[in-house]
């Protein structure tokens, strides 16, 4: 496992080297076991990959759009879309906005 | 109803420093000197005891993420930087001199909420981006709607006419603002700010950030808040008044050379942050310390 986006980290992941931000300040030493207070770090530095190992035990990722009806899915995604203001499908960093607002909300509804 | 120019609204905001004024003039001091001492910087922060809590708050808290406990205002200072001190004083300056003012649109819970967010997803944005010295993308994005504090606080009826406007028609706030008063709050803000001898680029980002390409000088910044503004309205976190979620501009978006999957970070970072931010930044000064 080398190299891993921060984004698809996950607890229990064994840093391989130090994690640095872009200043050169150490955020994590190398053979720190992470932690979500290590992910959180990650996530406020702004760093975005990390080399990692597999820890123990570490679990498969839960798709909270997985677990709601489809009807109710759908709803949410119109009720969201209804609110952005001239909506554009061709404007790629917008939809991606949007995909991840109906990810949030999916997440929050389903408690995940 | 007479229309006031943007200067004579400008005019009418208090002026005063507010109480962390005595150790931001001494912080811009000691940016100024080549004699500064960390020591000297941190004792002054150390005077208000008020500020020297909040800035070991916000050390210590997932806004920064240090992998430390931080114990002293020293090693606060040491870690994030005398100028990241300064951009974060001039923050909670402006929140304080705003405070207790009774708005009849938002609440001002609900206007800086959305601020802060906005700034935390501009500091995020410029962190994904490797851009140096991120926090003053906080502080662009903290007060990139100031102007419509100063519409809402010193201009209550011109307000409710725009609100008039924007009510009965399909159109952005800001529209309703221009029709109205000839200016929107971007303006609006950017002269306060100007007024008040803030930096170039904070005036910029501020004037520019609804259309970044217009900015000759700070571009870049303007389209960082700019995106950071889309995202937390997308997100619903506060508001400052506009209910849509303004368009993104696709040029000012590709201006930033950004893979789209940077904003899932942007995002979090918002998730993770205004919490602690809220924390820091909104609570009410504590009675009996400092220089008041």
């Amino acid at each position: 496992m080398p190299h891993i986006k921060a984004e698809q980290l996950q607890e229990g992941m064994v840093a391989l080297g130090d994690v640095k931000n872009i200043d050169q300040m150490l955020l994590i030493p190398a053979g720190t076991v992470l932690t979500a207070r290590h992910l959180n770090i990650l996530r406020a530095w702004g760093v975005s990959e990390v080399e990692v190992v597999a820890g123990e035990g570490v679990p498969e990722p839960v798709d909270p759009m997985a677990t709601l009806p489809p009807e109710v899915l759908a709803q949410l995604g119109e009720d969201l879309r209804a609110r952005f203001f001239d909506w554009d499908d061709a404007n790629l960093a917008s939809v991606e906005v949007f995909r991840l607002m109906v990810q949030r909300q999916a997440r929050r509804q389903s408690g995940a | 109803m007479t229309v006031p120019t943007l200067e004579t609204l400008v005019r009418s905001v208090p002026t005063s420093l507010g109480s962390h004024g005595p150790v931001l003039a001494e912080i811009r001091a000691a940016l100024r000197s080549p004699h500064t001492s960390l020591v000297s910087v941190s004792g002054a922060i150390e005077k208000d005891p008020d500020l020297t809590a909040r800035l070991l708050r916000l050390g210590n808290s997932a806004f920064y993420g240090f992998a430390t406990r931080l114990a002293t205002v020293a090693e606060v200072v040491s870690l994030i930087g005398l100028q990241q001190v300064e951009a974060l004083l001039v923050a909670s300056s402006v929140i304080e001199r705003f405070r207790g003012v009774a708005l009849e649109f938002v609440t001002m819970e609900s206007f800086w909420r959305h601020s802060l967010a906005c700034g935390i997803a501009a500091r995020a944005l410029a962190l994904a981006r490797r851009t140096p010295k991120a926090d003053r993308f906080f502080v662009e994005g903290l007060l990139h709607d100031v102007g419509r504090l100063v519409l809402y606080a010193q201009a209550p009826d011109l307000a409710q006419d725009v609100f008039k406007v924007y009510r009965g028609e399909r159109i952005l706030l800001r529209e309703a603002e221009s029709r109205v008063l000839g200016y929107d709050h971007a303006q609006l803000g950017a002269a306060l700010l100007r007024h008040w001898q803030n930096p170039q680029m904070l005036v910029e980002a501020v004037a520019h950030h609804h259309a970044p390409e217009a900015s000759g000088a700070a571009p870049i910044e303007a389209a960082i808040v700019h995106v950071a503004d889309h995202v937390v309205n997308a997100m619903s976190v506060g508001s400052s008044g506009e209910h849509w979620v303004p368009p993104l501009r696709a040029a000012a978006w590709q201006s930033l050379h950004c893979p789209v999957e940077v904003l899932a970070t942007v995002v979090e970072a918002v998730d993770e942050q205004l919490e602690p931010a809220e924390a820091v930044f909104l609570a009410p000064r504590s009675p009996g310390l400092g220089h008041e």
